[in-house]
This record gives C-alpha cells, sequence and structure tokens, in this order.
C-alpha cells in the first residue's frame, strides 16, 4: 500500500507573509480577515476534530472554542510556522483535552457503578460503515499515534509539519506514525477474521 | 522511501478497504448550515488575550476569581426590569448571557429572541414590533393556522417555525446625524424555514424568502442619500421594489442553543422590550370568534366563520383557509372534506406558507383513513417537490412504511434512506434505521446483520432492541408497520 498521506493535497494555506499579513488583520479587528481565516481553517478544523474521534455531538462546539482559542491565541503567533500549523497545535491539544474528559466521566461512571454514558450516536451524514469502522480503529490507537496518523492520512499534513504539531522531532513522527499504521493494519486484520 | 515511510504488508484487499476509508475521512466536512452555525458563533471578533508573563499569579487569582463571579451571575436566576411601554410594566427572562451586548429573550411559544445592544423592540396587541436596530429570532415549530407574526416599520413578517432575523435600521437620519421621522429601512434575512414579508397596509406579500435569501424594503434598495428629502413615507402599494438577494447573512450562535444573536447594530438607543402576551398574529374580529366558537364546543359555527373569513385576502385569510380543514378533520370527524379543504386550500395558495402543513396534514389523514395508495402517492409528490423541507424526514418514513407494509422493500429502503439523511426527528432517525435493517434482511442483503448491529449500537435501549437482536442473529424477520 502506498503513502495515501503524502500523495493527498496539503490543507490550503496561504503563503507565510499571506498568514501573517492575515493575522495582523485579525488582530486590528479587521472582521473581513477573521471572517477570511475562519473560512479557509474552519472545515480543516472540522474534518480534523471528526477524523481524531471528536463525538458528533461535540464536534460543533468544540470547532468553536477552536476558533475562540485562536483568537485569543493571535497575539502570540510570530509565524514561525505556517499559519495551519499553529491552528491544528491549538486544534489537537483541544480535542486531546475532549477525549480526556470523555475518558474521565466514563471511568467516573464506572467507579460510581452508574450507567456508563452512551456511545456517541452515529453522525448521520457518515452513513458510510466504512468509515464507522476507520472511525473505531483509529479511536483505538493511543493519542500520540492517533495524532500522527490522522494528520499524515487523512489530512495530507507534510510529516515535517506533523512533527511540529505533534511537538516531537520529524524521526519520531515518522515512527509513530509507522507504528500507528501497523497497529491499524493489525486491528483491521483482526476485524476481517 | 525508507520501508518506515511505506504502510506495513497486509492483504491487499484490506489495504484498499484501509486507503478507501482514508480517502473517505478525507472528504468528510461539515455542511453549510455547521459552518455558518459556527460563523455565528465567532462573528465578533473579541480582544486578543494579553497574558505577561510577570504576573501569572495575580493573573491566576484575578482569573479565578473572575470565573467564580461569571459563574455565580450565570447560575443565579436574573431577570432584566425593561421600561415601561403602554401594556404595564413587564419583566424580560434572560435565559442565558448573551454575548457581547446582546439580550436573549424568551417570549412565549418558546420564541427565542436576541436583541442586540441597541435594539428597541415592543410588544404591540400581542405581537412584537421591531422598532430599530437587529433582532434575530429562533421560532419552534407553530401550530398549522397559528404562524408567528413580527411587525417591522410597515410591514408584517410571517413565520411557521424558523431562525431568521430583522433589522429596522435607522438609516432616515438629517445630515447632523439625528433621526428623522420618516420610515426606517427594514432588512429580513432568513437562515432556516421560509418566511413571508407582507405589506401592512395592503395585506400584500411582497416577498417568499427561503433560507439564504435576504429582502430589504425599498428605501435600502434604492440606496437613497441620507437627508430629510430622502426620507421615504409609509410604503406606498403601488411600489413594492423591494429587493430580495441571496448574500449569506452572519448569524452568532452559541454552543448547541438553536438561537441566532444580533449582529452589530446601526442605530443607538434604549433597548426595550417585553415578555410577548400572544406570538400568534393579531386577530381579526372573524378569527378571534372562530376560536371562540371553537373554545366553546360550537365547531359548526367556527367552520362557517372560517369559510367567511378564508374567502378575503391576506395572511388571515389565508390561515382561516387552513383552519377549515382542520376543523372538519379534528372537530368534526370528516377526514374527507378536510383532504378536499386543505387540497382547496393548496389550490388557492400553491405557494402559501401553510402549504407544507397542508401537504403533511392530507397525507396523515389519508394514512389514518386507510386510502394508502393517495397518501403513498402524495407523500412521493412531496418528497419529490420538497427537497429541503424540514418534513422531509418524517414524510420518508411515512413512504417507507407505506411501502413495507406493501412487501416492497426496496422502495422502503431508498425512502428510509432519505430520512437517515436528516438528523432528526430522532425518533423517525431511529425507526428508520431499524426498518431498513429489516429490509435489507428480508431482501436476503447480507448487510442486513450489520445494519442491525449498528442499530443496538446507536440505539442500545431502542423501541426495536428486540428485533433488531433477533435480525442479528438471523431469527428475525422485517415486523410489520
Amino acid at each position: 500500500m502506498n503513502t495515501p498521506g503524502l500523495m493527498r493535497a496539503a490543507p490550503t494555506g496561504g503563503s507565510l507573509t499571506a498568514d501573517l499579513d492575515m493575522v495582523a488583520r485579525c488582530r486590528r479587528g479587521d472582521g473581513v480577515a477573521w471572517r477570511g481565516l475562519y473560512d479557509r481553517y474552519a472545515p480543516i478544523v472540522y474534518r480534523f476534530l471528526s477524523a481524531f474521534g471528536v463525538p458528533n455531538e461535540d464536534r460543533e462546539d468544540a470547532c468553536q472554542e477552536v476558533f475562540v482559542a485562536v483568537y485569543r491565541s493571535l497575539a502570540r503567533f510570530r509565524g514561525e510556522a505556517r499559519l495551519s500549523t499553529w491552528i491544528y497545535r491549538i486544534a489537537a491539544r483541544h480535542a486531546g483535552r475532549i477525549s480526556r474528559r470523555r475518558r474521565v466521566r466514563s471511568l467516573l461512571s464506572t467507579l460510581l457503578v452508574q450507567q456508563p454514558p452512551p456511545p456517541p450516536a452515529p453522525d448521520p451524514s457518515e452513513r458510510s460503515e466504512r468509515l464507522q469502522i476507520l472511525d473505531e480503529l483509529v479511536s483505538k490507537l493511543s493519542p500520540k499515534k492517533r495524532l500522527v496518523l490522522v494528520l499524515f492520512e487523512i489530512e495530507g499534513v507534510p510529516i515535517e509539519e506533523v512533527a511540529k504539531i505533534a511537538g516531537c522531532p520529524e524521526n519520531t513522527a515518522w515512527s509513530r506514525l509507522h507504528y500507528a499504521r501497523a497497529e491499524l493494519m493489525a486491528m483491521a486484520k483482526k476485524r476481517v477474521r | 522511501m525508507t520501508p518506515q515511510h511505506r504502510w506495513p504488508d497486509g492483504p491487499d484487499e484490506l489495504s484498499a478497504e484501509l486507503r478507501r476509508a482514508l480517502d473517505e475521512a478525507a472528504l468528510r466536512g461539515p455542511d453549510d448550515m455547521t459552518l455558518r452555525r459556527g460563523w455565528s458563533a465567532i462573528a465578533t471578533p473579541m480582544p486578543p488575550a494579553r497574558t505577561r508573563r510577570g504576573f501569572w499569579f495575580a493573573g491566576g487569582v484575578a482569573t479565578t476569581a473572575a470565573l467564580a463571579l461569571a459563574g455565580s451571575l450565570w447560575l443565579w436566576p436574573h431577570a432584566t426590569e425593561l421600561p415601561w411601554s403602554g401594556h404595564g410594566k413587564t419583566v424580560a427572562k434572560a435565559e442565558s448571557p448573551a454575548p457581547l451586548g446582546s439580550r436573549r429573550l424568551t417570549l412565549e411559544g418558546g420564541v427565542e429572541a436576541v436583541l442586540g445592544r441597541s435594539s428597541v423592540m415592543r410588544i404591540e396587541d400581542g405581537a412584537p414590533r421591531i422598532e430599530g436596530g437587529e433582532v434575530r429570532f429562533s421560532v419552534p415549530h407553530r401550530q398549522p393556522g397559528h404562524p408567528f407574526v413580527v411587525r417591522a416599520e410597515g410591514y408584517r413578517v410571517v413565520v411557521v417555525g424558523t431562525r431568521f432575523g430583522i433589522n429596522v435600521d435607522g438609516k432616515a437620519e438629517d445630515k447632523t446625524g439625528s433621526r428623522t421621522d420618516g420610515q426606517k429601512a427594514v432588512g429580513v434575512d432568513v437562515d432556516e424555514g421560509i418566511v413571508e414579508v407582507w405589506e401592512a397596509a395592503t395585506q400584500r406579500r411582497l416577498a417568499r424568502l427561503t433560507p439564504g435569501e435576504s429582502w430589504q424594503s425599498p428605501d435600502v434598495a434604492a440606496e437613497a442619500p441620507a437627508g430629510p428629502a430622502a426620507v421615504e413615507p409609509a410604503p406606498a402599494p403601488s411600489v413594492p421594489a423591494a429587493t430580495i438577494s441571496t448574500q449569506a447573512r452572519m448569524l452568532r450562535h452559541v454552543g448547541k442553543h438553536p438561537t441566532a444573536h444580533a449582529l452589530a447594530l446601526a442605530s443607538p438607543g434604549e433597548i426595550t422590550s417585553e415578555r410577548a402576551t400572544s406570538p400568534a398574529e393579531t386577530p381579526t374580529a372573524e378569527s378571534t370568534a372562530a376560536r371562540a366558537a371553537l373554545a366553546a364546543g360550537d365547531a359548526p359555527r367556527a367552520l362557517q366563520l372560517y369559510r367567511a373569513l378564508a374567502q378575503g385576502t391576506g395572511p388571515s385569510a389565508e390561515n382561516a383557509s387552513y383552519e377549515v380543514g382542520k376543523v372538519l378533520n379534528e372537530k368534526l370527524g370528516q377526514p374527507a372534506n378536510a383532504v378536499a379543504a386543505w387540497r382547496g386550500y393548496r389550490a388557492a395558495h400553491p405557494d402559501g406558507i401553510l402549504r407544507v402543513e397542508a401537504d403533511v396534514s392530507i397525507i396523515e389523514t389519508l394514512v389514518r383513513t386507510g386510502d394508502t395508495d393517495e397518501a403513498l402517492s402524495e407523500a412521493n409528490d412531496f418528497l419529490r417537490r420538497r427537497p429541503g423541507s424540514e418534513r422531509r424526514a418524517e414524510i420518508a418514513r411515512l413512504a417507507g412504511d407505506l411501502y413495507r407494509a406493501r412487501g416492497d422493500c426496496r422502495h422502503a429502503l431508498a425512502a428510509y434512506q432519505i430520512t437517515l439523511g436528516a438528523s432528526r426527528p430522532r425518533d423517525a432517525v431511529e425507526a428508520a434505521t431499524f426498518h431498513r435493517a429489516a429490509c435489507l434482511v428480508q431482501l436476503g442483503d447480507a448487510g442486513g446483520a450489520d445494519a442491525a448491529r449498528a442499530y443496538l449500537r446507536a440505539y442500545p435501549s431502542g423501541k426495536f432492541r428486540g428485533e433488531a437482536a433477533a435480525l442479528t442473529s438471523g431469527g428475525g424477520s422485517a415486523p410489520r408497520p
């Protein structure tokens, strides 16, 4: 199997100068620039959150919260990375927080011998069973591996950017990707059997 | 490419399947409505947070205190006292903190209104009137024949259940910027559902807006220069030169609350709002008498009054025309005549605001009376003609059940698929999910058991769980509707 991530188009984003210009305009309170930023990155953030396993019922709010965080942090964007990388990093942090929150809630329910929270309802817009299975398998990966796999294989982010988002060296990113793929394939084989 | 950069070996079929799944995941994205709702939530930029490392601890304490204060304010039940406006001093309930200076009110009937910082809304004869600024409404689905009416200058905005906004803009100003007595410009934009704009003076419909469309009163369309000379009087009956544009408007939406919020407002002024006494349309003498007759149990009298009222024009006549069918069906037990009356309504008002209600009433009545052929024909016609209707999922589910009752699982599957494309109503989606699985099993499709399992995963305590479990073990058969 080839590396789909390498062939997928990288997320749409402007050049570094254009990014800096857009951010500067947003900071000045330019509504058009802010709308432009949202239009460009909201579908990406939403897709990333879906792939990362944020449940359908939390996704919309999570996406909004990511953009609130983006806005609040605009003053700290120095242009050292692409804007898309920076936004992915915020989204990843947020997705991780949601995933932890769900885990804690589930654990507490178990400890208190209550009814565990119901599994997330399937997204009616995602009727493909294939996609549902993929989501299920990806959700079983550890957060670090999941992040790298989602960014590279689904989002089409180049590995050097993936490394920046994950906050690890490039080789570590490759390594996590390798293990994530292997685990995914193993889980898929097991499921087929 | 190093081995590390390649996928591990696996069966070709499995690799291809994984690849397809990843491709599908890459194509996944939010729909337009989700994006618009998201934009609504963040439309107005907030001042970026400035953190100073040297004051972290103090900042932490201050933030904690602020959060505690905000939390207590959030939890503390509060009401906003509002100015006197001629119908008694009333208190509007602020449901939740609306962002950035706007105020959220809940009116009777569950209607949510969000007034911007300088919006002015009054209640006149039981219906809201917007005098300035922008107010956005979220109107739950209304009882047929009882639309929600908002007045703005010389216009009436009539809705059944939708999300929309009205902006009364103080464009009629003189050169010093002070307000003149002229009529202000009115703008309406629709997020969901259908909204009609009527000219109050002539009872004439000026526009029928679908989602994404907006309407502006003539003086705004003409972009008249500011100044006393440019102030237009109340719209003359012969000048319906308003514009409808399809330009999407920005809305603000917080979390899952189904309320849209106001944008930045043009006209300054105090916030004036009240609890609405009745969000229904201002009643005419006949409609009041008809309702009174119904309340008194005199259905024949109500029918007579509604029939007389239906001979007129305007929204009251249109409502009455629909009500005739309702009285015949619900009060007089004449379903066939009711269907005929609703068909009469459709003929008289092919694009009427109650058209969908009439269609749905006809279909439901035909099903109830056992005329399944006619019901199916009506349902299919509805599904063909109304691709964007919010009632589509219900009707598709109904059509699916009717097909299934005939043993036509193939057509039933197609109908259930339409229901599954919607996210609500939940019970219709749940039923369609299960019945789709049942149909697949009945057709001998290998995916039937999987579909039943998917149902059980999605609805572990669903009402079809027993039958679904039977389907997964191969022991079930499609239940009858």
